[in-house]
């Protein structure tokens, strides 16, 4: 498939998801709105990995330690501090963009694969910390009582409204992705990701382009780490445990890492999955991961991804069969 | 600074790899609107000095200026701001972009739009990003690649991928440009494109330094030589008294066997 046939089908799978993202909320059970209310929350943080790591080509595994950051902050700011929840949701994306800052300006400086190694430290160190500091935290037990947010007065306590404020906080999230995509600011991290050397040789100072993109993806999994608090009114460690940050991974490699659809397509594939695999039982897992394992190989760009790789198993195949003799 | 009198000046510049001396007090100027070549057998030192240049590599001693500026110490980014740029041996395209992609990342300096004016779309971002989109489509037609812009770089031919490296670097509109030998796996038409190519940027007040291994295609171009052997200069000056020197005569034909040799003859 070349590039424009594979935008065209992602311009018409993007209107597809929104014409049905649309219609749902008057024909879905409570269930699935429900679920597609989780799929846009989740889709913003897969869009936030797409930034770092779809655009700029770092591996960061730090996407659940900014939502934390967003779902704790909004937790502990309104429950014990009596902030408005939008105040809080400011604050605590503030605080996310220091963080960013101070854990991304010594790791990015480094090529290969210090970036992804020290924010997995972080990724379990997350879960950890927040088990950990009871008083900050109230440990494993989480807080709940999670005020739900006013917006412009009107509170946003219903199951439509959190649906039509998820789904409207995504697609902010994904037209940021976009606008940044194609301007010269997306082309410098694309061609960071690609070669960081000539990148450096036409003058685009790699360290703060990465960093760039690292604050940006962090501003925006803290947005979304604090819905979904306002939304399910708790928060707890388990929201942040490591399993998250590779199921996010998950959602990006299957919708396609680069694209502007992928996020929505992979969140959603995930989400739902568990739900009509449930009649397997023990067997859920296996399946759905031995589906997902054979998927990579023989799909890696994903549904909607940049590059042509065909995958190890679409090389391989053919030319086992060859040698059986069952093709030619 | 008169911009007409920047010169790029390499003072006692020596870089140490272990043991080896791979540059060794090595002294040289490049004037705006010249070309200065560089020659000299395989392990002279001659990828090692673009290499320090450009900040790609540090020196142990010595000092690199331009016009007032010392970039001895600075990232190589930093340097290419103040307008010297390099291409590398290994022509490499930005895969994954497109031929017009990799011009247009060429073109990013001259970006003045920042987050804020690409998320607002403001009109001034507007008006350089469609500024930026004619730039890149007019250096495309001066490389002929113009048919190629839609293409992704990496199913690029050696020879279009060498012109698209070089025209991604003029790009950013560079006052020196240190070309790493750009004639290498170019056929004779390729040549005499890039050689027009290098008469062109000149006339347009552009300083080159031209490392390449094919010695005549050098001293074709160049107003100004420097010779190198072993990681030293063994001669430098027009390139008239350069072909004459007794010295590099001996360094080349020292070394018939060598393409560059037969090439010297």
């Amino acid at each position: 498939m070349d590039a424009t046939a594979r935008l065209r089908l992602e311009r018409a799978v993007l209107a597809a998801v929104a014409a049905g993202i649309v219609l749902a909320p008057f024909v879905g059970t409570r269930l699935i709105i429900y679920n597609l209310t989780i799929t846009a929350l989740y889709a913003m943080v897969v869009v936030s990995l797409n930034i770092i790591l779809g655009l700029a080509g770092q591996v960061s595994f730090a996407q659940t330690t900014f939502m934390a950051i967003g779902g704790y902050g909004s937790a502990i700011l309104t429950t014990e501090l009596g902030f408005d929840p939008v105040l809080a949701i400011i604050v605590s994306a503030a605080l996310a963009l220091v963080a960013a800052l101070v854990i991304g300006a010594p790791l990015l400086r480094l090529r290969g694969h210090y970036l992804a190694m020290a924010t997995f430290a972080l990724a379990l160190g997350t879960n950890s910390f927040v088990t950990a500091a009871t008083p900050l935290t109230n440990g494993s037990i989480g807080i709940s009582g999670v005020p739900p947010l006013a917006v412009a007065g009107h509170a946003v306590d219903t199951a439509f409204s959190y649906y039509v404020l998820s789904w409207t906080a995504c697609a902010v999230a994904m037209a940021i992705f976009a606008l940044l995509a194609r301007s010269h600011i997306g082309r410098a991290w694309r061609a960071v990701a690609t070669g960081q050397e000539i990148a450096a040789s036409l003058g685009i100072d790699v360290t703060r382009a990465k960093l760039m993109a690292f604050a940006i993806a962090a501003v925006i999994a803290s947005v979304a780490g604090s819905l979904y608090v306002e939304f399910t009114s708790f928060v707890g460690p388990d929201l942040y445990d490591i399993g998250i940050v590779l199921n996010v991974f998950l959602m990006l490699f299957i919708g396609g890492r680069g694209s502007l659809a992928g996020p929505v397509v992979g969140a959603a594939v995930l989400t739902f999955a568990p739900q009509f695999l449930a009649g397997l039982q023990q067997y859920q897992n296996l399946v759905f991961f031995g589906v997902l394992l054979i998927l990579i190989l023989v799909w890696p760009s994903g549904f909607f991804g940049r590059s042509r790789d065909s995958g190890p198993l679409r090389e391989i195949l053919p030319l086992w069969l060859r040698r059986r003799g069952v093709a030619r | 600074m008169a911009r007409d009198q920047a010169v790029l000046a390499v003072t006692g510049v020596t870089k140490r790899f272990g043991g080896l001396v791979a540059v060794s007090d090595l002294s040289l100027v490049v004037s705006v609107g010249s070309v200065h070549g560089l020659i000299g057998p395989n392990g002279a030192g001659k990828s090692t000095t673009i290499g320090l240049i450009s900040g790609f590599i540090r020196p142990d001693a010595g000092t690199i200026t331009f016009g007032p500026h010392d970039m001895t110490r600075l990232a190589p980014s930093a340097i290419a701001r103040l307008g010297v740029s390099r291409t590398f041996q290994q022509a490499t395209p930005l895969s994954g972009l497109t031929v017009f992609e990799n011009v247009l990342v060429g073109l990013h300096t001259r970006f003045g739009s920042g987050l804020a004016a690409v998320l607002a779309r403001t009109p001034a971002f507007r008006r350089e990003a469609q500024a930026m989109v004619e730039e890149a489509q007019r250096l495309l037609a001066l490389f002929g690649l113009e048919a190629l812009a839609g293409t992704d770089a990496r199913n690029l031919t050696f020879g279009q991928l060498r012109f698209l490296e070089i025209a991604r670097t003029i790009a950013m509109g560079p006052r020196i440009l240190l070309l790493d030998e750009p004639a290498a796996g170019l056929n004779d038409l390729e040549r005499q494109q890039l050689a027009a190519l290098v008469h062109r940027f000149r006339g347009e007040g552009m300083g080159m330094l031209l490392v390449d291994h094919d010695v005549p295609f050098v001293f074709g171009l160049a107003d100004r030589m420097t010779v190198m052997n072993f990681g030293s200069v063994i001669a430098a000056g027009d390139p008239d008294q350069v072909r004459r020197n007794p010295a590099v005569r001996e360094a080349y034909l020292g070394e018939a066997a060598e393409t560059e040799g037969a090439a010297w003859r």
